[in-house]
């Protein structure tokens, strides 16, 4: 029992971040109808942000999430400005073949400069802590903060998104830009915008994943797909869809750890033999296929 | 007989273009009786291999314009069915490609049913993810060797061994993908001609007006996802005789979907000669680029750096390709 507690708990938490992952993916979809396949880059991005800022200065790694965010508006608005926008005016097969070339583009450099080896956090006050919430279930509180702060990270943007002005000319370029350039709002300062704001989210959830995930400059495909799943169940532009699909996506990520459980409760030997470890990660790509061809809207979506 | 007179027919073409393709195809012939490095042979085959996918790919993605990332799974269904019945059961490479091409598009037309309900960003999404799923299957199933992948021993097989393919020396493998890479030009010469090509040009142009005319437009794309497996599928059982190892990460990954499609973009996507020039380009730029800057100055990376940077450069201010260049230049000497 205590395996599928334990299980349930890791994926909900996990989900939260993956939530903050998904939510630059979802804006910038929402916006501007273009797909970012470098979108784990710029998670990879800001967990070398995180890691090197907390290195350098000394501080505790969950104190540099500013940093990661400020760097993560940059890049995002830089790539906008730089490349993005002349890649829109193309069509679709050059806009995802031009975003994956930028993926190549952080992937290597970020080689070329950190090299291949896996970096991890050492220092900080809660690395190596856990906290026991009974049952068995051991939580480790880096996993804990990230879950909370990413949270909040995502109640702000939701906010941003929904309460003020900025978020109002937002949602209104997304819904129709034509019309949003008629009642004066600048559109392409908007794009740039969503793009900054889509970078600064996925960021500040790589900062704080580099707390319980080692980083090297090949792991951001994997988050790529994981971001096509969630915004692909939330729906395409759906910002409280993001959120639930994420807690989703998580319990999905977390499949061995059900596995494990019912190979214990019935001791089934064939279950045992599954190697289900490998193939931790193919379920979020099976979770992609059915989604779309199951419900191409997603749970929240309104666009087609 | 219609058929085959019109696959061999391209007087369609101007002049010039036939005395040029004329003149590069004997070069190719004769390429072998150059005195070269064994490096310039080896990306000589690589750029008849991906010229190969690129019309593959070319024909669902340039004149369908549906854009599919995941034609690695294909290379890889057919790399494995030669790879497994040629050293499990003994199987001569010439039996094997066409139950390897079989399997692959049977699987094809099991997946393509559900992804040509998608559209567009979604469509490509899905073809990353089936292809990706597939990889994690081959990783861990250890009939094809699990994440090892296989392996031809040259003790098994003595070289040179035509009906399994296996040769000591690059010109026999030269030869037998040179004769794939004519056979790809005159089918495809015949497919942009034929019935099917046209009806992909309409669904291209537009969807809903390729419907009022009466083309079923789903089947007509599950055929056409169906050819261009076919045509990927030959190439991975060549590969597997060729390069004798294969690993479910290197041979069905990601890197080798997007290039198939780039090269067919960067040549020029819905044209005859598009991903042969893209592949041309490419494939020597590539590994020169890595000879050079990867392996020799030890820096990582950045031959790839340079090669993304082509990539975006050429998505963002050329995304007809070099053959939109040709064309736009004549039309506008026409005028």
């Amino acid at each position: 029992m205590d395996i599928l507690f334990g299980s349930i708990v890791a994926g909900v938490l996990l989900g939260m971040v993956i939530a903050l992952v998904a939510l630059g993916l979802t804006i910038i979809f929402g916006v501007m109808d273009i797909v970012n396949f470098a979108h784990g880059e710029f998670l990879m991005v800001g967990m070398y942000a995180g890691l090197l800022s907390a290195k350098a200065t000394g501080v505790d790694p969950l104190l540099t999430l500013p940093v990661a965010a400020v760097v993560g508006f940059l890049l995002g608005a830089l790539c906008y400005v730089g490349f993005i926008k002349f890649l829109l005016r193309g069509p679709m097969v050059a806009q995802l073949l031009g975003t994956f070339g930028l993926m190549l583009f952080l992937r290597n450099l970020a080689l070329l400069i950190f090299g291949s080896s896996d970096r991890t956090v050492h220092h900080g006050i809660i690395v190596g802590k856990s906290f026991d919430i009974g049952m068995g279930i051991i939580v480790p509180a880096t996993k804990l903060a990230a879950a909370g702060l990413s949270v909040i990270a995502f109640a702000a943007v939701w906010l941003l998104m929904n309460r003020t002005k900025i978020g109002k000319a937002l949602t209104a370029t997304a819904l129709n830009a034509q019309a949003a350039r008629y009642m004066g709002i600048p559109t392409e300062k908007m794009n740039t915008l969503a793009w900054g704001i889509g970078g600064a989210s996925v960021t500040v959830a790589g900062a704080l994943i580099v707390n319980f995930w080692a980083v090297n400059p090949f792991m951001g495909l994997l988050f790529t797909m994981i971001a096509f799943a969630v915004v692909a169940l939330g729906g395409f532009g759906s910002v409280p869809g993001a959120f639930f699909a994420g807690l989703v996506v998580g319990l999905i990520m977390e499949i061995p750890g059900f596995w494990d459980f019912f190979t214990y409760t019935f001791d089934w030997q064939w279950m045992a033999d599954v190697p289900m470890t490998s193939l931790k990660y193919m379920w979020i790509y099976v979770a992609y296929f059915v989604i779309m061809v199951v419900r191409p809207r997603g749970l929240f979506g309104w666009k087609q | 007989m219609e058929a085959i007179r019109n696959a061999f027919d391209f007087s369609d073409f101007p002049r010039i273009d036939m005395v040029v393709a004329g003149a590069v195809f004997f070069f190719f012939l004769i390429f072998p009786f150059f005195p070269l490095s064994s490096f310039a042979m080896a990306t000589m085959i690589q750029f008849f291999m991906f010229s190969i996918y690129g019309m593959g790919w070319n024909t669902i993605g340039g004149y369908g314009g549906q854009v599919d990332l995941g034609k690695a799974q294909y290379v890889g269904i057919g790399a494995y069915t030669t790879g497994v019945m040629l050293i499990h059961w003994d199987v001569p490479f010439w039996a094997s490609m066409p139950v390897g091409m079989a399997i692959a598009v049977m699987w094809s037309f099991i997946i393509g049913y559900p992804l040509f309900r998608l559209k567009g960003h979604y469509f490509a999404i899905a073809t990353i993810a089936t292809s990706l799923v597939l990889k994690d299957l081959f990783t861990v199933w250890p009939f094809v060797g699990a994440a090892r992948g296989l392996e031809i021993s040259p003790i098994q097989f003595t070289p040179p061994d035509f009906l399994h393919l296996i040769f000591k020396e690059d010109i026999y493998y030269y030869y037998v993908i040179l004769g794939f890479f004519f056979t790809g030009i005159v089918y495809m010469n015949w497919f942009r001609k034929s019935r099917l090509g046209y009806q992909l040009r309409c669904i291209k142009d537009n969807e809903d007006v390729a419907r009022s005319l009466g083309i079923n437009v789903h089947w007509a794309k599950i055929k056409t996802y169906a050819i261009a497996t076919a045509f990927v599928s030959m190439v991975g059982s060549f590969h597997v005789c060729y390069i004798k190892v294969i690993e479910p990460v290197d041979i069905m990954s990601l890197d080798l979907s997007i290039l198939i499609a780039l090269m067919a973009m960067l040549g020029g996507a819905g044209s005859l000669w598009g991903p042969i020039i893209g592949a041309a380009v490419l494939i020597p730029f590539k590994s020169y680029l890595k000879e050079w800057l990867g392996a020799a100055a030890g820096l990582a990376g950045i031959d790839l750096i340079l090669y993304s940077v082509i990539i975006m450069l050429v998505s963002a201010f050329e995304p007809r390709g070099i053959w939109g260049i040709v064309e736009k230049a004549r039309r506008r000497k026409r005028d």
